[in-house]
């Protein structure tokens, strides 16, 4: 695909376009509001206990019951999500695509042993996985990236191998044997420019699953460890005052749900961008 | 003949599968820090409790040995016993069964119809009100954390309007959130790939020739296009029943739901390892089942199936 | 002779995500009952979109009538209801699509998809008569009757195309509208196919409209052909006159670029430059960027058609003297 076809299209594209901005005023905030922030993610101050939102300017988005400044432990928190979730996404895109071309390009007993583990790692659902194994492992940062590319590697692992088996069987690949070209020579340059495509839309969208699935995790007590803030954390951090301050639910819910939402919009703007199928 | 063949070859994958998950539940245990008979056993366990747990598990075995023992209790039926809870594992995952299946019929009921029609409006009303309502409510749908939303719901409807008891499992009402957090993602999944299983056919040419024949655009969308579109569609729902099924610890622990989920989420919560181990067993095989069943469906209802 | 379609100046675009391609540019075309004609041209020229505003198939919300209209027994069918041209669709005026791999719904058995024409036009009939009636379509086509209970992929690409002549057919209709029907099939099979449709014309005694770039079928097939370039009908007549008086220098140069295979060796002439381009028409003749016989007056007007004798009419400035 060239780039230009890719721009034209990219120009039509709401989704996209809305995912880029999503994505860009993300970024801003994290990493260009949030150093000029004038509080401490963790400074207490039980003066704003519990204060409401827009009530103080100070404190667009109200306290906590700590009285710590909501949107500045938001914004903190945005960062870990966000660190914990590329940091999930781009080893489970290596570790997928190695396995999913092996698995491919040998097949064989390669395959079978590949395969058989990515069902197997499919056969339970990923937070009950994730759960049992932080359970046994110890809640830690660490930890949590572990746990959770064991549940999404497979995904890419899939897709790449399903790329090889298609590209494998494909005519041009035949056609090249028979001029006297080296297979594998072939099948690694035909194959990763196939893969990339794909495994961009999956990864944008991984992108925002990872974030949902840590607000699971951190609700049942397997999440980012405390003190630091993370949406889902703070989430569930605030459901003991669900009655009196909603508001501390509410507002990491709304940073969680923009940010996913971006990651979303970005996937499905770029599958209409990038499938070589979609012929407008 | 073929067919019987290819069940038999799915079931042989199937075990193969489940032996693996047992390889890893027989490991979580194993792996934990600490004696594993006093992780499986209670703080306040007498010596004749610790001397039986160690003659089950063959501590002084060989870890081949001690899986297969594993393997063979299991296979008998026998997952053990949850000292914490005072109850059989399996009665305990069979009680919790019930009321995870309660939960899990009324949102594969109000979830499928509603995605199969939204999906089916939309993907014949491309680019038009009802398509664009449908996307941004999967779009939606697949951003919101299942927790937040379960906490807003608790909020609007039981703090603010004091409409629906916040927990319990007693009465109709206390289902109605539950499944409506736990039936959102799999609606929102349904209804996307109705749609565009529903675009992709009627676009097909058979589509053209149908019409062409006089028949008109109701029956076509009623009969001739929905056929096509459901069938993929048939696969996702059945892959999912399992996944209701091993229930959700997030949604069930928010709602105090006494299903899997819940259960789960408390024998981690008291390093029940014994539970857990089972629990995931439990859940991989139901799973799996579902999958298998659906598949061998998938074989009857449409008819370009390659049985491999 | 009885006149059973009239397409009277029609116009057709596609819109496209904001782009608008002029599928039909003025298409005038008579089809008389009884009479089978061709319709050839290249890939683009619009013969397909032609047959489907016939039935009023044009993809919805993508295909617009712009101007123009079509009249069937004299009668509008751009103002006809819904229902009225379902009536009408496969029982009177039935099509067969050009890709027969594609053109059955795969997970309905072929029978099924025959009984379902049979029983929208003839809602009287029972289970066992419809049933009945679609075997002796199937062996009308020469498929043995119980294949009835089969689904489309357990047949070949010809033999799909023969359940497709069969459910076209099923109602008799006063006009069959062959959509390149052999294109897609191996060259014996496509004799076969061409053989039962000849055939099967004759004894239905129905119109015939042959879609096709291929103008060996022509004159196999047909008495009249009319030759599209851009959406326009721009030579019409008996395939004989066409043929040998050819007039339009399009038309002469597709003849040209067809390989005889008796007589002298001749060098092929391919006729230069591509196929118009339907978002951004030329202005005047359509064809005269490709035309070596261009003069001013082609860049500027349209040329209409015009009769060189009663049977033959061609949409040319410089039309050629044979």
């Amino acid at each position: 695909m060239s780039f230009k076809i890719f721009f034209r299209r990219a120009k039509k594209s709401t989704f996209l376009k809305l995912g880029i901005c999503g994505f860009l005023i993300l970024l801003m905030l994290l990493f260009i509001a949030y150093p000029l922030m004038p509080y401490d993610w963790a400074g207490i101050d039980f003066a704003n206990k519990n204060l409401a939102p827009f009530k103080d300017m100070k404190h667009i988005f109200g306290c906590d019951s700590l009285g710590r400044d909501i949107l500045t432990r938001c914004l903190y928190g945005g960062r870990i999500s966000l660190l914990l979730s590329i940091s999930v996404v781009v080893f489970s895109v290596v570790i997928g695509t190695l396995l999913g071309l092996t698995a491919g390009m040998f097949g064989g007993w390669a395959d079978i042993i590949i395969m058989r583990i990515t069902e197997i790692v499919m056969s339970v659902p990923g937070l009950m996985l994730a759960l049992c194994v932080v359970a046994v492992l110890g809640v830690n940062f660490t930890n949590l990236i572990i746990v959770m590319l064991i549940t999404s590697w497979t995904g890419y692992c899939r897709l790449v191998r399903g790329q090889v088996m298609a590209i494998r069987n494909s005519e041009y690949v035949k056609a090249s044997t028979v001029l006297g070209a080296k297979r594998f020579s072939i099948m690694v340059k035909q194959i990763l420019p196939n893969c990339v495509t794909p495994i961009i839309i999956q990864a944008s969208q991984n992108l925002g699953s990872v974030i949902l699935m840590e607000s699971g995790m951190s609700y049942l007590g397997c999440g980012v460890p405390l003190p630091t803030p993370a949406w889902g954390s703070m989430i569930s951090d605030g459901r003991q005052y669900l009655t009196v301050a909603p508001w501390i639910t509410i507002v990491p819910g709304i940073f969680l749900m923009f940010t996913v939402l971006s990651f979303n919009f970005l996937g499905d703007g770029l599958r209409d961008c990038l499938d070589p199928k979609n012929k407008n | 003949m073929r067919i019987v063949k290819y069940i038999l070859r799915r079931i042989g994958f199937m075990a193969v599968t489940l032996l693996g998950v047992s390889i890893i539940a027989f490991a979580l245990v194993r792996i934990a820090p600490g004696n594993p008979v006093e992780l499986l056993l209670p703080e306040d366990a007498t010596e004749e409790q610790i001397n039986a747990m160690e003659e089950r598990m063959g501590l002084n075995d060989p870890v081949l040995v001690q899986y297969f023992k594993y393997i063979g209790q299991v296979l008998k039926g026998d997952l053990g016993y949850s000292y914490r809870l005072n109850k059989s594992v399996s009665q305990l995952i069979a009680e919790r069964l019930l009321q995870t299946a309660k939960l899990a019929v009324i949102t594969l009921v109000w979830s499928t119809i509603f995605a199969i029609v939204l999906g089916i409006l939309a993907g014949i009303n491309r680019g038009k009100g009802i398509d664009v309502f449908s996307m941004m409510f999967s779009l939606v749908g697949q951003s919101v954390a299942p927790v937040w939303l379960a906490l807003m719901m608790i909020l609007l409807f039981s703090v603010k309007l004091g409409w629906l008891p916040t927990n319990g499992s007693s009465g109709w009402q206390c289902m109605i959130m539950p499944s409506l957090c736990n039936g959102l993602a799999q609606a929102v999944l349904v209804a996307r790939l109705t749609r565009t299983g529903m675009a992709d056919v009627l676009s097909e040419d058979y589509i053209t020739a149908t019409r062409a024949r006089g028949i008109s655009k109701m029956k076509v969308y009623s009969k001739y296009a929905l056929k096509n579109a459901l069938l993929p569609v048939v696969t996702i729902i059945g892959a999912r029943i399992g996944h209701l099924l091993a229930g959700s610890a997030v949604i069930e622990s928010i709602f105090v739901w006494p299903g899997m989920g819940q259960l789960l989420t408390q024998a981690i919560g008291q390093r029940d390892l014994q539970l857990v181990q089972s629990l995931l067993l439990v859940s991989a095989f139901m799973i799996s089942l579902a999958n298998l069943l659906v598949d061998i469906l998938y074989t009857f209802v449409d008819p370009r199936i390659q049985l491999t | 002779m009885e006149e059973l379609i009239k397409i009277k100046d029609l116009f057709v675009e596609y819109r496209v995500g904001g782009v608008v391609s002029n599928a039909l540019n003025g298409l005038n075309l008579t089809i008389n009952k009884g009479e089978a004609l061709g319709l050839v041209g290249e890939s683009g020229a619009g013969k397909t979109t032609t047959a489907l505003s016939i039935l009023q198939l044009l993809p919805q919300d993508v295909g617009f009538i712009t101007n123009g209209d079509i009249t069937y027994h004299g009668e509008s069918v751009l103002t006809k209801t819904d229902k009225e041209m379902g009536d009408i669709r496969g029982a009177k005026i039935s099509m067969v699509f050009q890709n027969p791999l594609t053109s059955l719904n795969p997970v309905f058995t072929v029978g099924e998809q025959i009984e379902m024409v049979l029983h929208r036009h003839n809602p009287k009939l029972n289970k066992n008569e419809l049933k009945k009636r679609a075997g002796d379509l199937l062996e009308m086509v020469g498929i043995a009757r119980y294949r009835l209970a089969d689904y489309p992929h357990q047949f070949s690409g010809g033999m799909r195309q023969r359940v497709g002549i069969a459910a076209a057919l099923a109602c008799t209709p006063e006009l069959l509208i062959a959509d390149e029907p052999t294109t897609a099939l191996d060259v014996t099979i496509q004799a076969q196919i061409l053989e039962l449709m000849k055939k099967l014309q004759h004894e239905i005694s129905t119109s015939l409209v042959m879609i096709t770039h291929n103008l060996g079928i022509i004159s196999e097939l047909c008495e009249k052909v009319a030759v599209m370039y851009a959406g326009q009908v721009i030579e019409y007549g008996t395939v004989k006159e066409v043929f040998t008086k050819t007039a339009h220098w399009y038309t002469y140069g597709l003849l040209n670029a067809m390989p005889k295979l008796s007589g002298e060796r001749e060098r092929l002439v391919s006729i230069p430059g591509s196929v118009v381009n339907s978002e951004n028409l030329p202005s005047g003749c359509k064809f005269h960027p490709r035309c070596a016989h261009c003069t001013e007056r082609c860049k500027t007007e349209t040329p209409p058609l015009v009769n060189m004798s009663e049977t033959h009419q061609v949409a040319c400035w410089e039309a050629r003297k044979a």
